[in-house]
């Protein structure tokens, strides 16, 4: 047995002894999920029955037509509604309100139509139901009674018809008949694949929580976390292990739970809803255990991460609960009504594999957005895993209160540690405005708040908060004369490729909705904003606010702790996904990182700033003008002639760079720790 | 000096610094540029009040803290390049590391001789022998969380040791413990030091040190203020008592303090 293998045995053993953990995590939901249906159950059924067999109270406004009505609703109520048993019964009052207020009456009635029956012309009576929807009485009382009227009023329109001499049978008029295609496993895949996902995300937060809470914290608390450190163990192999135990945990949790349910529907003590098969083939239920694998670890992972940060139980407990409504927050979009995994919830980690679950459940297979939506969750666990990791290195985990430098004195030094926190803050905060306020605040709108109160915002806040250097942080440097040929060179090279790259992926990869085309084009059209205010909004502001942004801060920030070649494709990546569309994400982060390689080129951002108009501007004027449109298209030696062009202005920038050596290669800071 | 050989079984600290930061305090030096070296068959002591870098220091050689400055190498592997080569070479016991309350004597023993690179195929073997030699047999299946505090005292004894380090490293540890079980300490670390181990003590303790140490530094405020075998102490101070030696060595360090 290996080390490893020896630490892994010895993390489950003691998950497995265990007792109150047992008992809470794993026997507790055996009883209380199948006992909770059970008494769900019964109270629907009584609640069923009691509305069905309900004795209700009707009370009819004193008005001039009053008895027109007490007429009318005593025929209706002869008609058979929805519930056949119920029983409808006047009520004399005087003051019907004050009595549909305290509950004796559970419905007023009230004439609305004609002021008197007429006796010429068409019979035109009309009623309003008065029901209180906050009692269950009261509210099946008036869709009872809405039901029998309309009863009655079909009824009287048949008669109508009759007399006039139109066919008796209005089914005669239209035939319909809406017929259910979908077999009754694929209807039971929808309903189960919604509830499927709440249900595992819960076992694994709850059982997991507990088993994380002791491995980490418990052991800090018990003292034995420092001998388990220094054993001949390494930190990672200590977070697998122990990160494994979690999953293997909650795996255990979720086959034991859903056995369970299966033993009780076999048995007959649940019962499924009537006529809802649930067969799944092997393949899916496969697939589904497979996509909820990364789920499994990214809860393990974030608790183990929490459980590491916390100084002990208590503190775990209070942190746990944002911990748990992010997860549920996360696992939300997956229950939306109309939600499809062929979209950017692919992306999102949980939300995606949520939506692939229901899509597998119904017997769809969409191979590119599971792999997708498997690879989003798995990578976020891998990072919340090698978080822990690194979590569990910290020396604050033994030496108490043990800081260093750069936490407590701040300024540049710690600003690399920092700068991914405050892209993530700024990238919720943009898909915030955005979704919520895109429509509101219009093109013009947007830009002010993305760039100028967003980007151009938290680039000051960044400098102010950490102290840079303004100059070297957002690379406020002449750049070598060479450079600007390059741009010239560049640009519209570069927008030509990007061009070319939308259509590959488009082509291969993932299908651009024609809609969206149409939109984005009509967003570079839009007729009642000139020309330069586009220029402005769309291609002038964006070059100075989000080069300072992402090319500036950003890159800054990652040069400290990345290799120029990772920064720079890190960098680019970033600045695709806060283009918030899937469908834009791999063209923008293609300009994001040719951007960032020219200023690690020329050390300066002031080319970088002027491709990126270039690039913007050729995006607007072309399309507005009307020399182009949608459906141009573009002959392949253009992509080729552009191929080579932006060839041959990275080797102007290359050559610029070797001719001038008092360029910084990087930055001085954050390397010398 | 010259480079460590691998796998001497010394203990060598050079120009060691440790300062980590205080919102309050500011730099804080824990351990303030140490030198010194320890040997198989030796028992090292390090002899100070609380604060004084004893814990900083042994943590530092077991690897749970990074160096600021300085370096140490154990066994010959450096603690920062090499620091699971240093941890397999090393037992480590303090009054902070406890036993895994859920599981028996022999399965603790078994673990921690297995998660320390001991040869699989002859930890068996090796528990059978801890067993035996520390007496604890008589509850080798009895679960950790049942024993009492003695009882669990030679278990922590038998798993710092159950790998079979050639480096042993005890901080404090007769923190808490009663007269005869202290004794039972003494008599354990005297037999591990007979049989070739290098071994690092630290305590506050002044009769422990003189009795367990071969070698006594004594330190404070993160400093080396001497260090030296009980008589080479005597000697340069001209007194007797170990307790006399220390307070005469921190009147000292405090005048020449500036």
């Amino acid at each position: 047995m290996t080390p490893f293998g020896a630490l892994l045995r010895h993390e489950l053993r003691l998950l497995a002894r265990d007792t109150r953990m047992i008992l809470i995590a794993i026997v507790l939901p055996l009883i209380l999920f199948p006992g909770l249906i059970l008494v769900l159950r019964a109270v629907e059924r009584d609640e069923t029955e009691r509305l069905d067999r309900g004795e209700y109270q009707y009370a009819v406004r004193d008005t001039a037509q009053a008895r027109d009505l007490a007429e009318l609703l005593e025929r209706a109520l002869t008609l058979p509604g929805d519930r056949p048993g119920a029983r409808f019964d006047r009520a004399r009052t005087a003051t019907p309100d004050s009595a549909l207020a305290s509950g004796t009456v559970h419905i007023v009635a009230e004439w609305s139509g004609a002021d008197t029956v007429q006796t010429e012309g068409p019979y035109r009576p009309g009623v309003t139901l008065r029901y209180r929807a906050d009692s269950d009485l009261s509210r099946a009382a008036a869709t009872e009674l809405e039901a029998r009227l309309l009863a009655l009023g079909r009824q009287e329109r048949d008669s109508v018809f009759r007399a006039a001499g139109f066919p008796a049978d209005p089914g005669r008029v239209l035939e319909l008949e809406a017929t259910n295609v979908a077999t009754p496993a694929r209807e039971g895949g929808a309903r189960l694949g919604l509830l499927l996902m709440p249900f595992v995300l819960l076992l694994l937060l709850t059982g997991g929580s507990i088993a994380a809470v002791d491995t980490l914290s418990g052991e800090k608390e018990r003292g034995t976390l420092e001998t388990l450190l220094t054993t001949g163990l390494t930190r990672a192999e200590i977070i697998r292990a122990k990160l494994l135990a979690i999953v293997a945990l909650g795996l255990v949790l979720v086959t034991v739970n859903a056995a369970n349910l299966v033993t009780y529907l076999v048995i007959g003590v649940l019962e499924l809803p009537a006529g809802l098969a649930l067969s799944v083939a092997p393949i899916d239920a496969l697939l589904v255990l497979l996509l909820l694998v990364p789920l499994a670890v990214l809860v393990a992972g974030a608790l183990l991460l929490l459980s590491g940060r916390v100084d002990g139980y208590k503190d775990f407990q209070i942190a746990f609960f944002p911990v748990m409504l992010a997860f549920v927050a996360l696992a939300a979009p997956a229950a939306l009504p109309g939600m499809e995994l062929r979209s950017a919830i692919a992306l999102v980690p949980v939300a995606g594999l949520g939506v692939a679950v229901r899509e597998v459940m119904v017997g769809e297979r969409d191979w590119l957005f599971l792999a997708l939506a498997w690879l989003s969750s798995g990578g976020a666990a891998y990072l919340l895993t090698v978080l822990a990791e690194r979590g569990l290195s910290t020396e604050r985990l033994i030496g108490g209160a043990m800081l260093s430098e750069r936490d407590v004195r701040g300024g540049p030094a710690l600003f690399p540690y920092r700068v991914a926190r405050w892209f993530a803050v700024l990238w919720a905060l943009f898909f915030t405005v955005s979704l919520w306020f895109g429509d509101a605040l219009g093109v013009r709108g947007q830009v002010v708040v993305n760039l100028i109160v967003l980007f151009s915002g938290a680039t000051w806040l960044m400098i102010r908060w950490y102290r840079l250097d303004a100059r070297q942080a957002l690379s406020l440097r002449a750049p070598p004369r060479r450079a600007w040929l390059a741009v010239a060179l560049g640009a519209p090279a570069g927008y030509v490729t990007a061009i070319g790259l939308a259509g590959l992926v488009d082509a291969y990869l993932l299908p651009v909705p024609q809609s969206m085309l149409e939109a984005f084009g009509e967003a570079m059209l839009i007729e009642t904003i000139p020309v330069w205010q586009l220029l402005l909004f769309l291609a002038v502001l964006p070059a100075i606010a989000e080069e300072v942004a992402f090319r500036g801060v950003l890159l800054h920030g990652l040069r400290a702790r990345m290799r120029p070649v990772a920064a720079t494709l890190v960098a680019g990546a970033v600045f695709g996904l806060f283009h918030v569309s899937l469908f834009r994400l791999v063209p923008t982060a293609y300009l994001g990182v040719i951007l960032a390689t020219t200023v690690v080129l020329t050390g300066s951002i002031y080319p970088a700033m002027l491709w990126h108009f270039l690039n913007n501007a050729m995006a607007i004027v072309p399309t507005r003008m009307g020399w182009i449109d949608v459906s141009t298209e573009i002959p392949w030696w253009v992509y080729a002639a552009a191929a080579v062009a932006l060839a041959a202005s990275f080797a102007v920038l290359l050559s610029a760079r070797s001719a001038s050596p008092r360029e910084e290669r990087a930055s001085p800071q954050g390397r010398t720790t | 000096m010259t480079a460590p050989a691998a796998n001497d079984g010394r203990v060598r600290v050079e120009g060691l610094v440790k300062r980590f930061w205080d919102e309050g305090r500011g730099e804080i030096r824990a351990v303030d540029g140490i030198d010194f070296e320890c040997v198989p068959g030796e028992v090292f002591g390090l002899l100070g009040a609380n604060g004084a870098g004893k814990t900083t220091t042994l943590r530092v050689l077991a690897t749970t803290l990074q160096p600021s400055a300085g370096r140490a190498t154990v066994n010959g592997h450096d603690v920062v390049r090499s620091p699971e080569s240093v941890r397999r070479s090393i037992g480590f016991h303090s009054a902070s590391t406890a036993l895994y309350p859920r599981l028996t004597a022999k399965e603790t023993l078994e673990f921690f001789a297995r998660v320390n690179g001991y040869p699989a195929d002859r930890v068996p073997g090796r528990v059978d022998e801890l067993l035996d030699r520390f007496d604890i047999r008589p509850y080798a299946d009895a679960r950790i969380d049942t024993l009492s505090s003695g009882m669990k005292q030679k278990v922590s004894l038998a798993r710092t040791v159950a790998h079979d380090p050639p480096v042993l490293i005890f901080d404090e540890p007769s923190v808490g413990l009663d007269v005869v079980n202290a004794l039972e300490l003494r008599r354990i670390v005297a037999e591990l030091r007979d049989a070739g181990k290098t071994i690092l003590f630290s305590t506050h303790v002044m009769p422990e040190a003189e009795k367990v140490c071969d070698r006594i530094a004594i330190m404070h405020g993160g400093h080396i203020l001497s260090v030296g075998t009980l008589e080479q102490h005597r000697s340069r101070t001209g007194l007797h008592y170990l307790e006399d030696i220390f307070l005469a060595d921190l009147t000292g360090a405090d005048v020449a303090a500036p």
